[in-house]
Formats: structure tokens, sequence, C-alpha cells
């Protein structure tokens, strides 16, 4: 899952890109708002974590563009400004949450992996596709009884893959996801990381349940 | 406290009152007075009709008495009683009407005067109006001598006031109930008035109402205002423009302190949540440590400013004025920051001449200079140019700092020295600069009793500061 911060205030940056990729999230960083702008329309996000006060261009007015630019990306707010009128102003302007400084680290996990199943229409927050079971708060993973551990890569590219279950995931949309902007691209890096999971999910004569879809992509489930 | 419309309604009706019974008893006096002098017409008349009838007989010393009471029958007595009593000069009753019986008119006559009036009751306790009047009778012959040897007799001629008094009774009463009429009617139209007259007021009082800490924009309306109240209108407009400024200076000064605030703790928070989130090897817990220290390092220095400027406003900074040299003080201040200026190319030049001396207090004197400095230093373009120079002026002595690689515009340099105001509304610099120094620096300035202001010229920025003599 990727999510794109902008925010100013480095030590704060710093930590949460820091917390977010021990989260197994791809994170892109950003402190200026108009790069932020670029970054939020550039790319194809899970979620933009977004601070109102920034320089060159303001957190609000990023919002505003993107959402006049049609672009759906799940927005959440953080920011030190806690008025009533705040708050409201950035969720009419289209913003899905809002949070306000200070705040406990674990509150912003639980509301990005909130906007994530909202994103993804999983109520839950377990995902079940045949008999693999992904716990997404404690991020741990299950086949059958056994319980199977990933990698960080390996466990982002299975969430991903598990929340678009049963469609046809190209290489460049899990790319898109897991990878952060400043990754090196490389054309098969992508099918190496499948291939690591594919021998974890299916071991011990397992039935196969990571397939790959020829010229398309891999899909997961049936 | 009586509300005006009370105030006003009592002063119309107590006004209104005193008048109406001032009215009434100029009315009623007159029309009295008309009464009784029309009344005391017909009593002189009569009395001298009666008089007008006494003839001396010159032979005896007897009186004739010729009047036909059948002409006025109310002198033989009734419910409409008149009386008469006629006196000879030694006091005996010479005649009296029928009407009195055994009765006898007061005997009231004035020596002085011809005639004489009097009010009184008689003895069956009917009122009467009475005349009394001196006479020399007619003398049968008009030609005896004896005439000039006359004595003049007393008649009194009295008749009933009842019906008089009657009538005066029922004026007192007519007016009075018109009175209480006619004051009741008032106040009715009074009220109406009053109420309308003060409906400006009313409506100026429901505006005023509506204004709370919310909607301070709103302004109190000059429509349909009557002049009087429009100076009051204009003025209650200045106060809310005055209020709605300073509420919004307040609100963006908290908005200000709570984002100073909020954001480093909002690091701070971040970074030992995430540091907390899983076990780690002591450099990574040291490395934390030391940035949240460093976070807490910035926020009690910003915390200490918010302090100092509190308490310089509340007037606790204790002044210790002295000589001091302005140019050796600036010199020991720029030594904090000459070694990263150096670094940065920027050349320092003081060209304030050493032997001005300025008395004043050198603990603040030093904190305005190492603010200015230090915004100078961290401002000023890489090979820059930082000058400080002085003058003596007609009332003191202006000293100048100035720098190159300006970045503001003429009217953001208005706004240097508002509380927490940072040349990028993202106020990015946070946890860095606070947007404390420039405001405390022009609030030690005025404490010294001086004035201080910021200009533009190209990409040159200065900082003027106006301080007494001594």
């Amino acid at each position: 899952m990727r999510i794109l911060l902008v925010e100013d205030y480095l030590p704060l940056q710093k930590s949460l890109a820091k917390g977010l990729r021990e989260a197994d999230f791809a994170v892109d960083v950003t402190g200026d708002g108009q790069e932020g702008l670029w970054y939020a329309k550039s790319n194809e996000y899970d979620v933009i974590i977004l601070d109102i006060m920034l320089p060159k261009l303001d957190g609000l007015s990023i919002l505003k563009q993107l959402r006049a630019k049609n672009k759906n990306t799940h927005v959440l707010i953080l920011t030190a400004r806690d008025t009533v009128e705040d708050r409201v102003k950035g969720l009419d302007l289209g913003a899905d949450d809002y949070l306000v400084k200070p705040f406990a680290f674990a509150e912003l996990m639980a509301r990005i992996r909130a906007l994530m199943r909202r994103k993804y229409e999983h109520k839950s927050p377990e995902i079940k596709t045949g008999d693999l079971r992904i716990d997404t708060v404690a991020k741990k993973v299950w086949r059958g009884s056994e319980e199977i551990t990933l990698t960080s890569r390996e466990y982002m590219l299975l969430e991903y893959l598990a929340r678009r279950a049963g469609e046809v995931v190209s290489r460049t949309d899990i790319w898109d996801h897991i990878y952060e902007f400043k990754s090196e691209a490389s054309s098969n890096v992508v099918d190496v990381y499948v291939g690591y999971l594919r021998k974890k999910i299916e071991k011990k004569g397992k039935p196969a349940i990571l397939q790959t879809v020829r010229g398309q992509g891999y899909i997961l489930g049936t | 406290m009586w509300s005006l419309k009370s105030r006003l309604m009592y002063g119309m009706i107590s006004g209104m009152a005193v008048l109406l019974i001032g009215f009434d008893l100029i009315v009623y006096h007159i029309i009295s007075h008309e009464l009784f002098s029309q009344f005391d017409a017909s009593l002189k008349s009569a009395a001298n009709l009666i008089s007008a009838s006494v003839e001396k007989d010159d032979e005896e010393d007897k009186f004739d008495f010729e009047f036909n009471i059948e002409r006025m029958p109310e002198f033989a007595g009734g419910k409409k009683s008149a009386y008469y009593e006629l006196w000879g000069n030694d006091g005996t009753v010479i005649k009296k009407s029928p009407s009195l019986g055994s009765e006898d008119i007061i005997r009231f006559a004035s020596a002085k005067k011809s005639r004489s009036y009097k009010s009184f009751v008689m003895k069956n306790g009917r009122p009467v109006r009475a005349i009394a009047m001196n006479f020399l009778p007619h003398v049968e012959d008009n030609n005896s001598p004896a005439t000039d040897t006359l004595r003049p007799l007393v008649l009194a001629v009295a008749r009933d006031t009842g019906e008089l008094l009657e009538q005066l009774r029922f004026l007192k009463y007519l007016l009075s109930i018109a009175s209480i009429g006619i004051l009741g009617l008032s106040y009715a139209v009074a009220e109406i008035v009053v109420k309308r007259g003060l409906a400006p007021l009313g409506a100026v009082a429901e505006q005023i109402d509506n204004i709370s800490e919310d909607n301070l924009k709103s302004r109190i309306g000059s429509e349909n205002l009557p002049d009087e109240i429009m100076p009051i209108q204009r003025k209650l407009n200045n106060l809310l423009e005055r209020l709605q400024a300073s509420f919004e200076r307040e609100r963006t000064f908290n908005a200000n302190v709570a984002h100073e605030l909020r954001t480093p703790l909002a690091g701070m928070r971040s970074i030992i949540d995430v540091a907390l989130t899983r076990y780690r090897d002591a450099g990574e817990y040291r490395s934390a440590l030391s940035e949240s220290l460093s976070i807490v390092n910035n926020m009690e220095e910003m915390v200490s400013r918010l302090l100092m400027l509190a308490r310089n406003e509340s007037g606790q900074a204790a002044l210790n004025k002295e000589q001091i040299k302005l140019a050796q003080m600036i010199d020991k201040c720029w030594g904090a920051f000459a070694g990263k200026a150096n670094e940065a190319g920027i050349v320092f030049a003081n060209s304030i001449d050493a032997n001005l001396v300025c008395k004043s207090d050198a603990a603040g004197l030093s904190m305005i200079f190492s603010n200015l400095l230090n915004n100078a230093s961290e401002y000023t373009n890489r090979s820059g140019r930082i000058e400080a120079a002085a003058q003596k002026t007609e009332h003191g002595i202006e000293i100048i700092f100035e720098n190159t690689g300006n970045q503001l515009t003429q009217q953001q340099a208005q706004m240097v020295f508002d509380c927490f105001w940072q040349g990028d509304a993202s106020r990015s610099s946070t946890g860095v600069h606070f947007g404390l120094g420039l405001p405390l620096v022009k609030q030690i300035v005025e404490l010294l009793g001086g004035k201080i202001r910021a200009e533009v010229s190209n990409d040159m920025f200065s900082i003027h500061i106006y301080l007494p003599l001594g």
C-alpha cells in the first residue's frame, strides 16, 4: 500500500515516514506544497496524508486541485488547526478524514487502515481468499491454520493482491502501490517478489492460489 | 434604574397632570369669580331697590318702608329665600324681611366702605352671601333743611347661595372628571408616541443583542435611525470594528500559539510513538531521544520568549539605565553570529562612532541587538552584507541595521513586528523561527521609550530604531 506524506515540519515528517515504512507501507515524502501536488497528481496513492500549512501551496489548495481534477485518492488531513470551522472546511473540500496534531501514531495507523478498507471496500480488517487469511492490523498471514512469515515487501505485495482478489492486477499497478517514488525501477522486480511470495504461500503441496495471467499480470484467488 | 420609556412616560404624565391642575384652578377661579360677580350684582341691585324704598318721615322720627314684597317674593320666605334687614344708626332693627323670621342677618357693614360683601351660614344652616350698605334714607320733603342732619341707615341683603355653590361643586366635579379623562387619554397617546419614538433605540438594542463573539462582523444599520442616535450608532460601529480587530488578533495569536506548540508536540509524540512500536537497538533510542530533546529545546525557547513578551506587557520588566557605548555593544553582540556568517561569506560593517553613547538599559539593548543581528545573519544572502549605523537626531539616536538578500515586500515589512508572523504563511519555520524575535524587539524598544520601523528597498531590508538620549 502506498502513501504520500506531505508535511513540512521535519522531525514529524521523518518520524512518520519511518513509522509508516516500518508498518509495511511504501511512503513518498515531501515538505513542499507544490511538490506534494505534483506527487499526488503523478502517482496512484492509496492514501495521502496532508498538512494544511505548507510552503508554496497550502494543503487545502492541493486538496481542491486534486478534487477538481477528479483525483479520488483518499486524503487524511493532519494539522494543528483544531477549530470546528477548520475541520468542516477540510472535510467539505473533499478530505476523507481529519486528525489534529498532536496525535497518537497508533490512531493515525488505524485511520489509514480504515481508509484502505474504504478504498478496497473491505469492512473487516481481516481479508480472506480461499484458505488464505490476512490480518491487516497485526500484519500476519495464515494459510489454513499455518502462519506464514513474510518480509515487509512480500506482505505489501500480498495485501495489495488480496485487496484486489479475483481481479487481474498488472505489474504497473503492483509497482505503483508497493514501491516508493524514489525506488529504482526494474523490469522484473515485481516478478521476482511474486516468485518469493508464491514459494511461501503455496509450499508443501498447498493448492496454487496466485496465478500468472500471461501478458497481463497476476490474480489472487479464483 | 428606570427605563428610558418609564422616565419619558413619568415626565410627560407628571407634566400633563401639573398643567391640567393649573388649568382647572384657573378655569374654576374665573367661572367662580364671574358667578359671584353676577350674584353680587343681583344683591347690589336688590339692596339698591330696597334702600330706595326707605323714606324718612320729616316730621316724625320714623321711616316709611314702601317695598312691595310681592314684586320680590323671595324675601317673603320659601325655598330660594332672600333676606334683608335694616338697622338704624344706633343698631336698632328698623325692618327685616319676613323670610328672616326671628333670625337676624349678621351686621358686618364697614364704616369706611359704603358697601361690603360677605358669605356666611345662617342659623338655619343655609349658606348665604350678603351685601351690607350704609345709605342715607330718602326724605319725604326734599326741601327740608334737616337732610344734612340725617344719620345713615345700614341695610343688609342676603341671598341663598346653595344653588350657586352647587353649580360650583358641579363645575369642580366636571373639571376633575375631564382632567382625569384627558390624563388617561394623554397616557395612551404618550405610550404610543414614546413607543414609536423609542422604536429606533429598540431596533439598535436588538441589533446589539444579536451581536456575539462569533459574528463581530455585523454592524448596526443606520436605516431609519433618528439624527440623535446616529452618533451613538457610529461610535458603536467604531467600537465593534476595534473589537473585531482585537478578536481577530487574539484568534490569530491563539491559532499561532496553538500551531507553534502543537506541531513540535506532534513531532515529539510521533518520534516517541514510532520508537516504541518495536524493540530497537540503543542507537535508535538515542537518536529518538536526541531528536525529542532538540524539539524540547526549541519549545523551551519559544515558551520563554512568550513569557518574556507577557512579562514586558504586564510591566514587570525592571529597567536599569546606564551609559552604553553603542558601537562596542553591537560588536559584542555580533560575536555570537560572526562565525556562522563568515562561513556564508557575509560581511558585517559597524560604522557607528566609537564614542557615541546612549543612556539605556544594557540588558534590553543587548537583547534588541542580538535579535536583530541573529535575524540579519539568518536572512542575508550568501556573500551578502550587514551594516550597523547610527546618528544623533533632534530627539535622540537613530540606530540602523541593514542587510542584503531581502525577499519581503513593503507590505510584509510592516508585519514583521506581529507576533508569530513569518515571511512564509505556511509557518514552515516551525520549531526553528517562531516569529517572536521582532515582536520582542519592538516591545523592548518601546519599554526603553523608543520607536522602531522596518523598511525595504530593492534587496535591502533595514530596521530603524529611535531611542531617547537619556
